[in-house]
């Protein structure tokens, strides 16, 4: 456990830190300004300001410095983890729990930090559109999208030893999968998909069924790529 | 007690690259183990399995007696370890640096600052301690990865090439930390290409070629088989006469010299004492009336046994596979022999 913590800590420092950090956040806040300057004057519904951010800024500035900070998280330090970290008193599950707890956390609170007082604000000046449980539920969505592609993107800095790579590799599978869900009918599944229905989600329009499905099947996904870096990291030589 | 034992550790990488074939290694407490062997010989992949960083293909190793694995941070604990060419957070200074590996080895955090503070001071960087890492030179480096390694005052400490990239300085000043550092009940084991730091430090060394250990044994069985037989001098005066009444010394068995100007190198491939061949080269050497000007039974021995067991091990490779396979056949009974087989001790058609 003190080692455990001591990597989260360590890592933790180490994102607050880092130049991706420094330009990500920023990056959201100022669009995000602009949209609620716009919102409040111009009247616009806060259901479409809010989806309109998550889709257009959000999630794909976050989805890169998402990739960026995961991708690189064990492949970027392979030679200091190695030789520093687990040569010493300390388990590869210690280390792979500490690293995804630190960068998906870290994701999170980035999220959250920029993601309630926007909503907040929007619904106030923007003109009120939204239920409050849809509002809730269309934030857990994109969380959930944030959080399961930095798993994905841990999963894969244990299996690449290239970070460039992995980021793109990570990149690639995202977009292209898109396509190879609609080819098989399953279009739903697809981040894309997800990402157009968040106004109505938003709104409280959209049926429990459809709401329950996305949300299982990027738990579960989330899930998998979770175990599945446990399982390679375990494999792994170093 | 064993604090290293291996039996048959081999590792092959990607079914491609056999980095290391059977190695039997047995380090003892207290010992100051070198491992010697060109560079690829199969040392630090040696280390990264002692370490539990990689599995073996096959064999077993046991460390303090125990299995050695990913997971046994236990064991890991009472290990220190150096790598070849540390590398740090680069914007970390030595104190945050150690204060982190204090942590992370759940070391209070009084207890961690005066170990650094120790640490530090012993390893002369006491004067950088608050200097960011991204400005240390090669010794800085190594001496705060000496540092590192010692936090926990480990039982063993494992070190790779500690002298690799420093200045005769820095070498010095390391081959003496790690002189202070031995006895007390640890264990040092050193990975080196360079002998004359094995002959320095060392009790114990072991020469390891193509992933395998082809020599084990006390340094001074190392030194005694060095200087067996070979006797170099450096004489003036009647230099043809001495050379020619060279073949009497064949009464002990053959002889060959090789004259380098006014140096004669003389290897008696007999059995007998290097007092009984001195006695004699001196014996010659009054006898033809020469002057002596310089005598040497041991200059460069460590470097010329070690070159002499890795091209024994090169040239009788078929020799050894059929002894190693004949040990393999045997029971219990012979994996003494085996062993023996494997190390390189003298009775095998190796040595």
């Amino acid at each position: 456990m003190q080692a455990f913590l001591a990597i989260l800590r360590y890592d933790l420092s180490q994102l607050t830190q880092s130049w991706v950090s420094r330009i990500w956040v920023p990056m959201l806040l100022v669009p995000a300004f602009f949209l609620l300057v716009v919102a409040s004057t111009e009247d616009e519904l806060a259901s479409e300001t809010l989806a309109a951010y998550l889709v257009a800024v959000l999630m794909p500035l976050s989805a890169l410095a998402v990739a960026v900070l995961t991708a690189g998280a064990i492949a970027g330090e392979a030679q200091i983890i190695a030789d520093g970290i687990l040569s010493r008193s300390v388990t590869r599950a210690e280390f792979v729990s500490a690293k995804i707890v630190a960068r998906l956390g870290f994701t999170l609170a980035v999220y959250l930090i920029v993601m309630i007082p926007f909503s907040y604000l929007i619904v106030r000046y923007a003109e009120a559109d939204v239920s409050y449980a849809g509002l809730l539920i269309g934030l857990f969505t994109a969380a959930l999208l944030l959080t399961f592609l930095g798993a994905l993107g841990l999963t894969l800095s244990t299996v690449m030893t290239n970070v460039m790579v992995s980021v793109l590799v990570l990149l690639i599978v995202v977009l292209s999968s898109g396509l190879l869900l609609e080819f098989l009918g399953l279009s739903w599944m697809s981040v894309t998909a997800v990402l157009t229905h968040l106004a109505p989600t938003i709104r409280g329009e959209t049926a429990a069924w459809d709401t329950f499905r996305v949300l299982f099947v990027f738990s579960g996904l989330t899930a998998v790529a979770i175990l599945t870096t446990y399982s390679v990291f375990r494999q792994r030589d170093l | 007690m064993h604090v290293v034992n291996t039996t048959d550790l081999t590792k092959i990488y990607d079914n491609r690259y056999i980095a290391l074939n059977a190695l039997n290694l047995r380090v003892e407490k207290g010992q100051v183990f070198g491992l010697v062997g060109p560079n690829g010989a199969g040392k630090s992949t040696t280390f990264r399995l002692l370490l539990g960083l990689q599995k073996p293909t096959a064999g077993q190793l046991q460390v303090f007696g125990e299995e050695m694995g990913a997971e046994r941070a236990d064991l890991r604990r009472r290990i220190g370890y150096l790598p070849t060419n540390p590398t740090f957070p680069k914007h970390m200074t030595p104190i945050a640096f150690l204060q982190f590996v204090g942590s992370v080895l759940g070391m209070p955090k009084d207890r961690a600052k005066i170990q650094l503070t120790r640490l530090l001071q012993a390893v002369d960087l006491a004067g950088a301690a608050s200097q960011p890492i991204k400005g240390f030179s090669t010794g800085m480096l190594t001496r705060l990865g000496i540092a590192a390694a010692l936090m926990n005052d480990p039982e063993l400490l494992i070190l790779d090439e500690p002298t690799s990239g420093l200045d005769p300085a820095g070498r010095k000043q390391t081959i003496e930390l790690i002189r202070e550092l031995s006895g007390r009940d640890r264990t040092i084991i050193i990975a080196t290409h360079i002998l004359t730091d094995v002959e320095r430090v060392c009790t114990d060394v072991g020469i390891i070629s193509a992933g395998r250990l082809i020599y084990s044994g006390p340094m001074a069985d190392m030194r005694r088989l060095a200087r067996q037989g070979t006797i170099a001098v450096e004489i003036e005066g009647n230099t043809s006469a001495f050379e020619q009444e060279l073949h009497t010394l064949d009464d002990f068995g053959s002889v060959r010299y090789e004259r380098i100007g006014s140096e004669f190198r003389i290897t008696f491939l007999g059995t007998q004492g290097l007092n009984e061949y001195l006695h004699r080269v001196l014996a010659l050497i009054d006898r033809t009336g020469v002057e002596l000007l310089h005598v040497d039974t041991g200059s460069d021995e460590i470097e010329e046994a070690f070159l002499r067991r890795l091209e024994d091990d090169r040239t009788r490779g078929f020799l050894r596979a059929a002894a190693w396979a004949a040990a393999l056949d045997g029971n219990t009974e012979n994996s003494e022999r085996k062993e023996e087989a494997d190390a390189g001790i003298p009775g095998h058609p190796s040595v």
